[in-house]
């Protein structure tokens, strides 16, 4: 409801302002003669029946009013509808054409009340008060706001519908690999499982090993003593060439390499397949696309403290082989954490060993060295072969290792796509982003699916944990924050609007400890809603007679 | 009423577990030794005898010596005493006003302190010249008589001195007395003896008393009393509980001592924000009578209840065919100046209470309307929002409020010009729809050198200093603060030219005020408050005139906003505190109570209380301060707060949002429809405000008032009268499925919901609704209403009326309607408009009533009446005659509001009669 302010105070007495108009009229003043005054062009079909000779039913039934009565400042419908264009019935509604502009539906305590509400000024004809018509102006005002709303919308709604494109695809390709991990993490864990039994046994063997030399040591200290030789030809240590030889064998690659072929590396640690894969289905120039990827390139920190690639952000840096990329990356890491955006980094890890379209040749290739280990190293039993042992413990401890990182990508996985990205997967996207906005001394940072905070320096306080999305995807709700000091614990809703970019703006707290935020998304520019603003200009349009501004 | 249920009620005041009230953060009586020490006197220990009893000067007066030839050396005679000055003088309308202090031509040690600015100077020039003493004697011994009003007398017993008023004539009945049960003590300045401990500790704080003791107490009795009411500020019931008596387990006494109480409970006698030491008793045999101590010391008043004297033979004879209250009034300094108010009916009490303390000031019309507040809307943009959310759910209202927050770190008439970058503008804008903004001043001043009002403060001297003469430096809201000296009429000056659009940079003609605090709170102070040793203006102490701290700040604001308009525009300023007179200066209202049921109820007896003590004007936050209310509650409260004579929402920072429209579209069309009550209401409100401002009567009333004879009313606090015409009865509890409402008198009472008419003299079980409480129009009454609701009240201005007329049994009907600009003064030069509509013998007559001398000013109005509603008229006529014009209008059944409901066919409305309300007319029914 729009509504220009008079610029005084009404402080003037209904004597006074009559005196200053020259009104004569009753004080009771009647609209203009104007046979559906107020009345709505949907609502005009209603009072067809209306004459001075037949009075027809108020809306609600309960009444009968005829020509004399309708529009007569008397109020005799308790809902209204004798009285469009009076204030006289509470519940009124005044209908203003507006021409030029769009039409309003007021309330009818606004009609003569001395406050101009309708742009045509026809809500006040009691000639207390003079209201220009303002119509042309202002719906040119709203038609270009319209139409810059619009072109927001149509742009908005290409990206969206590209950012939804993304998701799909991204999500398939993870269910793709989470489907392909799980297969992997069963062999692995065959694998791992035959590499401890052996392990085991060969630890067995050494133990077994040991005490015999330990006895033997002490029986040849006992000879010793009562011999008192000093010969020690019977040194049981094995020969440093026996080590050489076995790993020798180890370190042959296996013969069948033929998967090598496709990748930059013959190392799988080190191969990364999976960024430039997932980057070629990126928007090209778009920057949130670059972005969306290194996401791929972490997991959870908790589950990977152990392996020495979990160091937050330099993980991704590590691999020289692959500088280029990721240089690139960094550098568009970089820009995009001066912007309102940015990757919550710090708990995600670098699973480029283990992921990517080529991976299975890494499990060909331990499957592989295992399956030679168990050939080359069952020959002999006793006493152990010292390189066999170390081998098979490498082999173990880089399988568990690898295993487990598997499975961590899993659960992360899982974890992932178990959140609600919408109905079309729009707030895909959002997965792993936080969004930032500087207010005063406070920095508010939502992160979606995760959680909101405030900081103040270096102290940071939670304005809630990810609970859901609220009212049909438009509202994110946060909660359990941290305690208000004698209040509730800290809460947080993002209302989402259409916008080209995210932006999260107009962080406010309303209540105590209850906070408020807007974010700008093209997640939000939805098709139908471009079409109902279309039909909403088009009206307007339409409605704008001929000449109205020659008038002006 | 019986002891038992006064047992039961102090039971269940002391088993109620206390939550957040830090009970030991106050003294209590034991803590406080004038409290204790009067507390424990035996009755008949006052030695004192009058003597020289003579007429000087037209008064009545009389010294107080120690009686001689006493045998027992009672406690009054270990320290000598000097003689007391006793003097009785009387005003018209039947005030006795008696003085005892000492006697200044002996040269005491200091000149105890004496109110200032509190008396209605117009009340001097009533006072009657006294020529005739009568001597006399009964059955106690002799007497002085003199005259007091006509078929009162004033009478003062020799030995042992009394006091008290009583019908003329030989054995004229007593209305009131002093000292009949001999506990009168008037402990005297003297020198510190050595070895002597004067000073007094409290948790951490030490006053250090440098005069010593100096209190007064003394016993007043109530005669043809079934309950007394009054002294407020307390939460309790409004028959006030005896503190004192058998079957009355432990009470503290009701103590009047103005507090900052965080978080206090709904039923306790300890002292709030607030106090009035005015009582006044009522009884269905004779009436009402009333006492008024002025005294703005700390006061501990116990109600006595029957039998509290039992054990002790009394030392005079008191007449055991009346019916009587006792009490003990105790207070810490100062002298006796004291009130007696002979009645003999309700409002006259009041009336003469107010002849002393001054009429209720008339507010500008949109003091009355519905005000929304908040700690804190927050900025500009939360303001803008706020207002425009009231429009678009077409909710009146009239003015928004701006808590602390909207201030630089606390430094009153400044702005955080962050959150508010341009007041101004703002003010302007939302006064472009006719909508006021008030903004909060409190008293303590923020010690920061780069403060205006510091600077000039501390350079003038105008701060109250420590008991070392130091400014006194106390914690408030800013962090370290200093007070302002209210008691000195210089700095009051001073103070008020600090509201001019000059010095208030950011204020705006539609910006109004509010004072908080002003008790004053002081955070790090004994019971939150300024130590009693602390200096005023003229070496007064600050515990000689504590209570009226907040009410000389009170008075200084709003000659602020008198003076910054040059006199033109009737000021706004809602207090906190409040002493005798605060009802020349404003608007109170009952301070940070709790969103509970029983804060909710607490308030009618509270409000009421304050009306009978000549606040007419006050309100409790709608909501509650302190936590979130359920949507029941805050649906309910709305629906009383309605009715309330100061209508304002409120809530605490730390509570959820709580306006209008955040619980629903049902529980917004509820709270809708009950501020559009109030809006319609406005006109009968308006005119109810004029009759406080004329008549003295408050606002809302106790039934009794209206009833006096009816003893069924005289202890319900749950419903109220609101003007003569309409009676409210509050819904207290949570999904209440009934509710009993006593409709008092012999005449019918018509639902103003449904016009369904119920019997008087009768509890009715009524079916409590979800939408409204239950409210009534008395038969025989006519209200005027505004049925058009606009964005605020000052666009209904030009709106026509609606009369609705409620015939008594024999057919007729009266009732008023006052109308002036709503906002200037131009209404005493009689500028205004005063109706009265009779209805009789079938013909409405609307007469000019307004005084002749009022003044050469005249307010015109073209307003019409465009609607007369008829209930309970048998036949079933089609039309009225209109005169002057003989023209003819129409009659036609229903319907009682035009917001929807059931349209009764008891209810005939006469269309569209469109007189003019400045004119004299009659329509006569056909």
């Amino acid at each position: 409801m729009e509504t220009r302010i008079r610029p005084n105070l009404m402080l003037f007495g209904c004597s006074i302002i009559l005196l200053l108009y020259g009104f004569t009229r009753s004080a009771a003043s009647l609209p203009p003669i104007d046979s559906l005054f107020g009345v709505s062009p949907e609502d005009a079909s209603y009072y067809k029946g209306l004459s001075s000779a037949s009075a027809i039913k108020c809306k609600d039934g309960s009444k009968k009013f005829n020509k004399s009565q309708f529009n007569d400042d008397f109020c005799d419908c308790p809902d209204g509808t004798d009285e469009p264009g009076t204030s006289a019935c509470p519940n009124g509604k005044f209908y203003c054409k507006n021409a030029g502009h769009a039409p309003v539906v007021l309330y009818s305590s606004r009609v003569n009340d001395g406050i101009c509400d309708c742009c045509d000024g026809s809500d006040e004809y009691d000639g207390k008060t003079i209201c220009p018509n303002t119509c042309w102006e202002a719906g040119k005002v709203a038609r270009e706001k319209l139409k810059k709303k619009i072109a927001t919308y149509q742009e908005g709604v290409t990206i969206r519908r590209q950012e939804i494109e993304k998701a799909k695809l991204s999500i398939s390709k993870e269910e793709a690999e989470l489907q392909k991990l799980k297969e992997e993490e069963k062999i692995l864990n065959g694998l791992v499982e035959k590499l401890k039994e052996r392990k085991e046994q060969i630890e067995k063997a050494e133990e077994h090993e040991r005490l015999q030399k330990e006895k033997e040591e002490k029986e040849r200290k006992e000879a010793q003593a009562t011999k008192d030789d000093d010969t020690k030809a019977e040194d049981t240590e094995p020969t440093p060439k026996d080590i050489h030889d076995d790993i020798g064998l180890v370190d042959q690659p296996p013969q069948d390499s033929a998967e090598d072929n496709h990748g930059s590396s013959s190392e799988p640690e080190l191969g990364d397949h999976s960024i430039e894969d997932e980057r070629s289905n990126d928007v090209a120039g778009e920057q949130d696309g670059s972005i969306q990827n290194t996401k791929h390139l972490g997991e959870d920190s908790t589950s990977h403290g152990k392996d020495g690639l979990d160091s937050g952000n330099q993980v991704r840096f590590k691999d020289p082989n692959d500088s280029d990329s990721l240089s690139n990356m960094f550098v568009s890491y970089r820009y995009d954490s001066s912007s309102s955006q940015r990757h919550e980094s710090d708990d995600e890890l670098d699973f480029s060993d283990i992921t990517g379209t080529s991976s299975s040749s890494w499990l060909d290739k331990i499957q592989q060295r295992v399956k030679s280990i168990f050939q080359a190293v069952n020959i002999f039993q006793k006493p152990v072969n010292v390189s066999e042992a170390a081998q098979v413990r490498k082999e173990y401890d880089e399988s568990s290792s690898k295993l487990s990182k598997i499975q961590s990508r899993i659960s992360h996985l899982k974890q992932k796509l178990k959140e609600d990205f919408g109905p079309e997967k729009e707030f895909y996207s959002f997965y792993g982003k936080c969004f930032e906005s500087k207010q005063n001394k406070y920095v508010y940072k939502v992160c979606p699916f995760k959680q909101a905070t405030q900081e103040e320096g270096y102290s940071t306080t939670r304005l809630g944990s990810w609970e859901k999305f609220e009212e049909s995807y438009r509202v994110m709700q946060f909660m359990n924050g941290d305690k208000c000091w004698n209040g509730p614990d800290r809460s947080l809703k993002v209302r989402l609007r259409c916008g080209l970019k995210n932006e999260l703006t107009d962080v406010d707290e309303p209540s105590r400890c209850e906070y408020l935020a807007f974010l700008a998304t093209p997640a939000l520019c939805v098709e139908d809603k471009l079409k109902e603003l279309q039909e909403k200009l088009e009206s307007l349009n339409k409605d704008q007679p001929k000449g109205i501004h020659d008038e002006l | 009423m019986g002891r038992h249920l006064y047992t039961f009620l102090l039971l269940l005041l002391f088993t109620n577990s206390v939550f957040s009230w830090k009970k030991d953060e106050f003294r209590n009586c034991n803590q406080t030794p004038f409290c204790k020490h009067a507390r424990t006197r035996k009755p008949g220990s006052c030695s004192l005898i009058a003597s020289d009893v003579s007429i000087s000067d037209g008064d009545l007066v009389a010294k107080l010596i120690a009686k001689q030839s006493s045998q027992d050396v009672s406690e009054d005679q270990q320290r000598p005493t000097k003689p007391l000055v006793l003097t009785i003088s009387a005003y018209q309308d039947g005030v006795m006003r008696m003085k005892i202090d000492e006697d200044q031509s002996l040269s005491p040690r200091k000149k105890r302190f004496e109110v200032p600015d509190v008396i209605e100077p117009g009340f001097l020039n009533k006072k009657l010249w006294l020529q005739r003493l009568k001597e006399d004697k009964d059955e106690n011994g002799p007497i002085s008589v003199v005259y007091l009003s006509e078929g009162y007398e004033a009478v003062i017993r020799h030995d042992p001195f009394e006091v008290f008023v009583r019908e003329s004539g030989e054995n004229g009945k007593k209305v009131l007395s002093l000292n009949s049960h001999g506990l009168f003590d008037f402990e005297q300045l003297r020198e510190k003896e050595d070895g002597e401990e004067w000073e007094e500790n409290f948790r951490s704080h030490t006053d250090k008393r440098p005069y010593g003791s100096q209190s007064i107490s003394f016993d007043v009795s109530f005669y043809e009393a079934d309950f007394v009411y009054g002294i407020p500020e307390h939460a309790t019931s409004l028959a006030l509980k005896p503190t004192r008596g058998p079957g009355i387990e432990f009470s503290e006494p009701y103590r009047l001592f103005n507090l900052d109480v965080f978080e206090y409970v709904h039923d306790s006698p300890f002292g709030l924000y607030g106090s009035i030491p005015f009582m006044i008793s009522h009884g269905k045999s004779r009436g009402s009578s009333g006492f008024f101590w002025l005294n703005a010391a700390e006061m501990q008043i116990d109600v006595l209840g029957t039998g509290w004297n039992d054990e002790n033979s009394s030392v005079l004879m008191l007449p055991s065919d009346q019916k009587r209250v006792d009490t003990l009034w105790m207070s810490e300094a100062g002298v006796v100046d004291a009130f007696f108010f002979v009645g003999p009916g309700p409002k006259d009490v009041v009336r003469q209470y107010i002849s002393v303390t001054g009429a209720p000031a008339m507010p500008q019309l949109f003091a009355t309307a519905y005000h929304q507040c908040r700690w804190n809307y927050r900025d500009e943009e939360d303001v803008f929002n706020v207002d425009a959310k009231f429009d678009e759910h077409d909710i009146p209202y009239d003015v928004l409020w701006l808590d602390i927050e909207h201030t630089d770190g606390k430094k009153y008439f400044t702005w955080d010009r962050m959150l508010f970058p341009n007041p101004e503008e703002m003010q302007k804008k939302l006064a472009g729809k006719g909508r006021r903004m008030v903004t909060i001043v409190d008293p303590h001043i923020k010690r920061d050198d780069s403060y205006y009002i510091h600077k000039e403060a501390s350079e003038k001297g105008y701060y109250v200093r420590d008991s070392t003469g130091k400014d006194f430096d106390g914690w408030c809201w800013p962090g370290s603060s200093s007070y302002l000296d209210m008691l000195n009429p210089e700095i009051r000056s001073w103070w008020a030219e600090k509201f001019s659009y000059e010095n208030y940079v950011g204020s705006s003609p539609s910006l109004y005020i509010w004072n908080d605090m002003n008790e004053p709170s002081v955070f790090n102070g004994p019971e939150v408050t300024m130590p009693r040793d602390a200096l005023h203006y003229g070496d007064a102490e600050h515990r000689e005139l504590h209570n009226a701290y907040g009410y000389y700040f009170h008075m200084a604001t709003a000659n602020g906003l008198v003076k910054r308009s040059d006199g033109k525009d009737r000021p706004f300023v809602l207090s906190r505190a409040f002493f005798p007179g605060s009802q020349r200066y404003g608007a109170v209202w009952t301070g940070d109570n709790t969103a509970d049921w029983d804060q909710l109820r607490v308030s009618v007896p509270m409000l009421l209380t304050l009306g009978l003590t000549g606040i007419s004007f006050s309100g409790a936050d709608v909501g509650g301060f302190f936590g979130n209310p359920d949507t029941e509650l805050l649906v309910r409260w709305y629906q009383l707060g309605a009715y309330y004579p100061f209508f304002r929402a409120h809530a605490h920072h730390d509570t959820k949002r709580r306006e209008p429209w955040l619980f629903g579209e049902r529980n917004t069309e509820i709270i809708k429809e009950s501020i559009r009550v109030r809006y319609m209401l406005l006109p009968y409100y308006y005119t109810l405000f004029r009759e406080a401002n004329v008549s003295s009567i408050p606002v809302i009333r106790p039934l009794w008032m209206e009833f006096p004879s009816d003893e069924k009313t005289f202890s319900n606090d749950e419903a109220f009268m609101v003007g003569n015409s309409i009676l409210v009865q509050g819904i207290f509890t949570e999904r209440a499925k009934h509710v009993d409402v006593y409709l008092p008198g012999d005449q019918l009472w018509y639902d103003m919901k449904t016009g369904a008419a119920y019997k008087g003299g009768v509890t009715h079980k009524l079916e409590a609704l979800e939408e409204s409480i239950p409210s009534f129009q008395r038969a025989g009454t006519i209200i005027p209403r505004k049925d058009r609701t606009r964005r605020s009240s000052i666009q209904m201005e030009n709106d026509p009326y609606t009369l609705v007329i409620a015939l008594n049994s024999s057919k007729a009907a009266e009732g008023e309607l006052y109308v002036d600009d709503g906002k200037s003064f131009e209404f005493q030069q009689g500028a205004y408009i005063h109706l009265r509509f009779t209805f009789s013998n079938g013909k409405l007559t609307s007469t000019n009533i307004a005084s002749a001398t009022a003044g050469s000013r005249k307010f015109a109005s073209r307003c019409i009446i465009e609607r007369i509603i008829v209930v309970g008229l048998s036949p079933d006529p089609k039309t009225a005659l209109v005169e002057p014009g003989n023209h003819k209008a129409d009659i036609e059944r229903g319907p009682l509001l035009l917001r929807g409901g059931p349209a009764p066919s008891s209810v005939l409305t006469i269309r569209k009669p469109n007189v003019n309300i400045a004119d004299d007319w009659t329509i006569a029914i056909l």
